[in-house]
């Protein structure tokens, strides 16, 4: 019955898994004036609970996996990974360093890839309207519960 | 009539709510949500998951959100002044034990900082109960709104209420309470799911009486309540939009300065 409110509130949680800022900014720049996310719903919350949209940016360095997983595991569902930035999608050119998971995808599955070194804003908002889409098709109780 | 329009308090609270999130949004040349939006967030949060922390912090939550309706509702139906700001004043302190019922710590520092803003605003509402009395020789708000407008009297009353209002509805420079970026919500971090709509229908309610109790400001005159209500909804989101946030002991120093200061001037204006 309230299905389809999912696409028409969606709140964001941020979280720099070791990034070099350059997406995150690129995110923020999604909230200005300028591109608007807010025109969508989008609220950036920075509370794991009350979000749908995971936005990670970022190679997973060690000390940032254990917190990457915890504040997935305190989404509710249904919820939708997004990760921002090349480094987050396969690791970037930090790929085969010694400090650094090579992508999100080894600890969290992802559903949007988003590429770029940094992501454009446009690109962003792209991935965030395609997560919408996936996010209307996920089910309330996870599968793996 | 009057039963009809308390009812639907929340949803004239969640009208206010999107029409004040639009203008926000236009005052920063953006284009804003839908004013519609806090209904979407309404159903979407009764569509999610759900995770209970334990049961005092979802029966405190309740009670905030009923006790506040009810304070709304006495004022509407013109009740003591002093019944209905007590009411409230339980209400807030609901909420305070909800934070303090659950073991996190940013719910903590959250009360802790809604106990020390309750200490800021509450001696200045019942000091602007007080100039009502001295106007109008009774607490009863149906009385004080078949007089005439008392603002001009208690105009510097007033000036203090416009203190208070940015406290009760979280907006900057006085939103330590809340302070999203730095404590995470405070209060309200805990909460999820349809659990979260009970804390952001009560935010709701609170905007209805912070508006009602500024319309008694306006006296008999409905065109001068509707003024009053303009001016002061557009001075607060101006005010919201282009000041930083001030730390909660300069929260408490600067309402209890400037607001007492101006209350007790006032009074004693009224009483010579």
């Amino acid at each position: 019955m309230f299905k389809k409110y999912r696409k028409k509130s969606p709140w964001i949680l941020h979280y720099n898994a070791g990034s070099c800022n350059g997406c995150d900014i690129e995110i923020l720049a999604c909230l200005s004036p300028k591109y608007d996310l807010e025109r969508f719903g989008v609220i950036n919350t920075g509370n794991p609970k009350q979000s749908d949209i995971f936005l990670v940016t970022g190679p997973v360095t060690y000390r940032s996996r254990e917190r990457l997983v915890e504040l997935y595991n305190q989404m509710p569902n249904p919820k939708v990974v997004v990760a921002v930035g090349s480094c987050t999608c396969t690791g970037g050119v930090f790929r085969g360093m010694y400090n650094v998971e090579d992508g999100i995808d080894r600890y969290i599955p992802v559903d949007v890839y988003i590429p770029g070194c940094a992501a454009s804003p446009e690109l962003i908002m792209d991935g965030v309207v395609k997560g919408l889409e996936i996010l209307e098709t996920k089910q309330k109780v996870s599968d793996d519960k | 009539m009057e039963y009809l329009f308390i009812l639907l308090v929340p949803i004239f609270g969640g009208l206010l709510y999107g029409v004040e999130r639009v203008v926000k949004a236009r005052m920063q040349n953006r284009i804003g949500p839908p004013i519609l939006q806090p209904f979407y967030d309404m159903g979407k949060l009764f569509d999610k998951e759900t995770f209970m922390v334990n049961n005092y912090h979802i029966i405190f939550a309740i009670m905030y959100l009923l006790t506040l309706w009810v304070a709304v509702g006495l004022m509407i139906l013109g009740d003591n002044m002093l019944y209905v700001i007590f009411i409230h004043l339980l209400a807030s302190i609901f909420f305070v034990l909800s934070g303090y019922s659950v073991n996190s710590t940013y719910s903590h520092i959250g009360s802790n900082r809604e106990l020390l803003s309750i200490v800021a605003y509450e001696p200045i509402l019942i000091l602007i109960a007080v100039g009502f009395y001295i106007q109008n020789g009774t607490f009863s708000i149906a009385m004080i709104q078949q007089n005439s407008p008392q603002i001009f009297n208690m105009f510097l009353l007033f000036l203090a209420f416009i203190l208070v209002v940015p406290i009760k509805l979280k907006k900057s420079p006085f939103d330590a309470t809340e302070a999203h970026q730095e404590i995470v919500g405070g209060i309200e971090v805990e909460f999820s799911g349809m659990f979260y709509e009970i804390v952001y229908t009560a935010k709701w309610i609170e905007y209805i009486f912070i508006y009602l109790f500024l319309a008694l400001f306006g006296g008999d005159s409905f065109l001068f309540q509707v003024i009053l209500f303009l001016f002061v909804f557009m001075v607060v989101n101006i005010i919201d939009n282009s000041t930083a946030r001030v730390k909660i002991n300069h929260l408490v120093k600067i309402t209890l300065f400037f607001g007492l200061s101006l209350s007790i001037i006032n009074l004693v204006m009224l009483g010579v």
